[in-house]
C-alpha cells in the first residue's frame, strides 16, 4: 500500500516545511546538548541511517533480509582492518573504500540470495550475514592480537590543515552523511525506478509481465540498499572506535529490520522515526528502568503492533491527518 | 576407529537436540507461514522450568522433563492465542512481535532465576557411562537418541498418520480450500503452536546437559533452528531430522579435526546446501 499522497503544487512548498525545520534542528541541537547527548543523537542518525538502507530492500522492494549488517559491518571492518594493518587514518580512503566494499560484499550476496524468494530469501540472507560473522569470529587476520575484534580505532583524519575532528564535529560530519543519504534516497523511492520496486513489491508476476526486469531491479535494490549500510557502518566504526565480529551477527541485522517496521515500512521518515524511537527508549529505560530495559523495549514492539500495526509513522501521520481534516471542517 | 565412532556418536547425540529444537519452529513456518523468532526464547523458558523443578526442587528428570515442556507449550500458546493469530499472512508483524518476545522472555527469565549460568544436569539413572569400544560413553548422551528417536517418530506419526496432521498438510498447499471445507484451521494452528511449544520446551530440559542453561539461550537456540532449517527444508519433520543429524555430526567432526574454526564448518554446510539446493534438502518447492 502506498502511504504518501501526491500534493498539489502550490502544497509542495508547504510540504517542504517540516523537513527544513528538522534539519535546523538536526544542525543546531549539539549547542543544546552535553557531550553524551550529542553522542546520543549522532548514534541516533547512523542507525536512522541504516534503518533507511534496510528499508530500500525491504520496505519498498519487499524483500524480507536478515542478513543486513553483513553491509553494515563490511563497511566497519574495512576502516577498521586499514588502519589495523596499514594504519591508514585518512577519511578520503577509508571511508570511500568501506562503501566500496560494502558494496561489493551486496552485489555479491545479492547474486546467491535473489536466487531465492520469500521465506527462503530471509534464510540465505541470514545465512550468509553469518559466514561472515564466523569467518571474522575465527580468522586471526579480521582481529586484533590477541582479542575478538579490532580496537585502536580514532575518530577520522580529514587531512584539512589545522583541523582534528572532535565529537562535535563528527555529530556534523554524520550528519552531513546522513543529509545527502535522505536526499539521495528520496530522490530514487519518488523516481519510475522507485515506483517499479514498490510495484514488483505488489506484484511481481504483473511487473513481469508489462515487461520489467523485475530480477534487475530487485538486485540493484540490494546493491543499493548493502552501499547505504555501508556508509552507516563506516560511520558507525568511527562513532564506537571497535569492531567486533557481532556487527555481523545477526542482532545487528535484526536492528534495522526492527526499526524500519516499527517506524513504518515503506515510508522514507518511518525508519528514521523507528531508529530515534528504539535508540531512545532504549537508552532512556537503561537509565531509569536499569537492568528492566529490555522489558520495556520488547513490550512496546508488542503495542506497536497491537495499536500501531503499520508502524508508528503511519500512525502519527494518520492522526495529524484526521486532526488537521478536523480544524479545516471547523473553520468553514 | 573408536574415535569415528565417538564423534558419530557425539553429532548424532547433539543433532538429535537440533532435531528437536528446529522440528516445532520448521512446522510453524510450513504450516502456517509463522516466522517465530522466539522460539528460543521458549526453549529458554522450557530449560530453566526444567531445572528448577529438577535440579532445584529435586523431583525427578521425568517430572522435569513434563514441567518444562507444559510451561513452554503453554507460554507459546499464550504468545499464539493472545496476538499472533491476528497477524497470518503478516510476516513484518510477526517478526517485530516475535522478536519482541525474545527481548521480553529474555528479561523475564533473568529476572526470576538472575544472570548466572546452571550447570548442565541430566536424570540420576543417566549419569555414569557405558563401555563403548573400550571407551566409556556417558549414559546421558546415548538417551538423548533414545528420546529424540521416540519424539521424532510420535512427530512423524502425528504429520503423516493422524487427521491432525492431514488437515496441516492440506492448509499448506491450499489453505482456502481447506477452509472451505469446514475445516477448523484456527484450532489446528492453536494445536501445532502448542506442540511445537512443547517439543522446544522438552529439548530445552534434555539439551540443558549439552547447552547449559543460561540467558543468552534464546538467541543461541534460534540460531541453530535457522541453520537446521536452511538444511533440513521448510515444513517437514524429515527435514528437520535430517538437517539436525547433518549439522551435529559436521560440528562434531569439525570441532575435531579443526579446532580453531569453531562454528564455520556448520555455516559452511549451510552455505553448501543453499547453493546446490536452496529449498533445503527435503524442502518443498520454493
Amino acid at each position: 500500500m502506498e502511504i504518501e499522497r501526491r500534493q498539489p503544487e502550490q502544497g509542495r512548498l508547504l510540504g517542504a516545511v517540516p523537513y527544513v525545520g528538522a534539519a535546523l534542528i538536526l544542525a543546531i541541537i549539539p549547542f543544546f546538548l552535553s557531550t553524551y547527548g550529542e553522542g546520543l543523537m549522532t548514534r541516533f542518525l547512523i542507525f536512522a541511517l541504516f534503518a533507511m538502507s534496510y528499508n530500500v530492500v525491504f520496505g519498498y522492494a519487499g524483500l524480507l533480509s536478515l542478513g543486513h549488517a553483513a553491509f553494515f559491518g563490511a563497511g566497519g571492518y574495512t576502516v577498521a582492518l586499514l588502519k589495523l594493518h596499514y594504519n591508514v587514518e585518512l577519511f578520503w580512503i577509508s571511508a570511500p573504500l568501506g562503501v566500496l566494499v560494502a558494496t561489493f560484499t551486496a552485489a555479491l550476496f545479492g547474486i546467491i540470495a535473489l536466487r531465492a524468494s520469500g521465506i527462503y530469501f530471509l534464510l540465505v540472507t541470514f545465512a550468509l550475514g553469518q559466514m561472515l560473522y564466523s569467518l571474522t569470529w575465527n580468522v586471526k587476520w579480521f582481529n586484533s592480537p590477541g582479542m575478538q575484534g579490532i580496537t585502536g580505532i580514532l575518530l577520522p583524519d580529514l587531512a584539512i590543515p589545522g583541523f582534528t575532528l572532535d565529537t562535535t564535529s563528527f555529530y556534523y560530519v554524520v550528519l552531513f552523511f546522513f543529509g545527502i543519504s535522505f536526499l539521495l534516497l528520496y530522490r530514487l523511492v519518488r523516481s519510475p525506478y522507485g515506483r517499479a520496486l514498490v510495484g514488483i513489491r505488489e506484484d511481481e508476476s504483473r511487473m513481469e509481465a508489462v515487461g520489467y526486469d523485475t530480477w534487475l531491479h530487485k538486485y540493484t535494490a540490494f546493491v543499493i540498499s548493502g552501499a547505504f549500510a555501508g556508509i552507516a557502518g563506516v560511520l558507525f566504526t568511527y562513532y564506537n572506535f571497535f569492531v567486533s565480529p557481532n556487527h555481523f551477527g545477526i542482532m545487528t541485522s535484526f536492528l534495522p529490520m526492527v526499526m524500519a517496521i516499527m517506524g513504518g515500512l515503506g515510508t522514507l521518515l518511518g525508519p528514521v522515526l523507528g531508529a530515534g524511537v528504539f535508540i531512545f527508549v532504549e537508552n532512556f529505560s537503561s537509565i531509569y528502568f536499569r537492568a528492566r530495559w529490555p522489558l520495556v523495549l520488547g513490550g512496546l514492539f508488542v503495542l506497536t503492533i497491537i495499536f500501531a500495526r503499520e508502524g508508528l509513522g503511519v500512525y502519527l501521520w494518520r492522526l495529524w491527518a484526521r486532526a488537521s481534516h478536523r480544524h479545516e471542517r471547523i473553520k468553514s | 576407529m573408536d574415535w569415528f565412532v565417538i564423534n558419530l556418536l557425539n553429532g548424532v547425540s547433539y543433532g538429535m537436540i537440533l532435531f528437536l529444537i528446529a522440528s516445532g519452529m520448521s512446522i510453524v513456518l510450513g504450516a502456517m507461514g509463522t516466522m517465530n523468532l522466539a522460539h528460543g526464547a521458549i526453549y529458554m523458558v522450557g530449560a530453566y522450568v526444567g531445572w528448577t523443578v529438577a535440579v532445584k526442587w529435586g523431583a525427578t528428570f521425568g517430572v522435569g522433563l513434563l514441567a518444562g515442556g507444559l510451561s513452554a507449550g503453554l507460554v507459546g500458546l499464550a504468545i499464539e492465542r493472545g496476538l499472533l493469530r491476528r497477524l497470518y499472512k503478516q510476516p513484518n508483524e510477526q517478526v517485530l512481535l516475535t522478536f519482541g518476545f525474545v527481548y521480553i522472555l529474555t528479561n523475564l527469565c533473568l529476572w526470576i532465576w538472575s544472570g548466572w549460568p546452571r550447570m548442565p544436569f541430566t536424570a540420576e539413572f543417566l549419569k555414569g557411562s557405558f563401555e563403548i569400544l573400550g571407551r566409556a560413553y556417558p549414559k546421558a548422551r546415548v538417551a538423548v537418541i533414545l528420546i529424540g528417536l521416540i519424539l521424532g517418530v510420535g512427530l512423524w506419526w502425528l504429520q503423516d498418520r493422524t487427521r491432525m496432521g492431514a488437515i496441516v498438510r492440506a492448509g499448506m498447499d491450499d489453505k482456502e480450500t481447506t477452509m472451505g471445507l469446514g475445516i477448523n484451521l484456527e484450532r489446528a494452528f492453536a494445536v501445532i503452536f502448542f506442540i511445537a511449544s512443547f517439543i522446544a520446551g522438552v529439548a530445552g530440559v534434555i539439551g540443558a546437559q549439552l547447552l547449559g542453561v543460561r540467558t543468552s539461550l534464546g538467541l543461541e537456540v534460534l540460531l541453530l533452528a535457522l541453520i537446521v532449517i536452511i538444511v533440513g527444508g521448510v515444513g517437514s519433520i524429515q527435514g528437520a531430522l535430517l538437517g539436525g543429524i547433518l549439522i551435529g555430526v559436521i560440528d562434531s567432526f569439525g570441532r575435531a579435526v579443526f579446532p580453531q574454526l569453531a562454528m564455520f564448518t556448520m555455516y559452511f554446510t549451510m552455505l553448501v546446501v543453499l547453493i546446490v539446493r536452496p529449498a533445503g534438502l527435503l524442502g518443498r518447492k520454493v
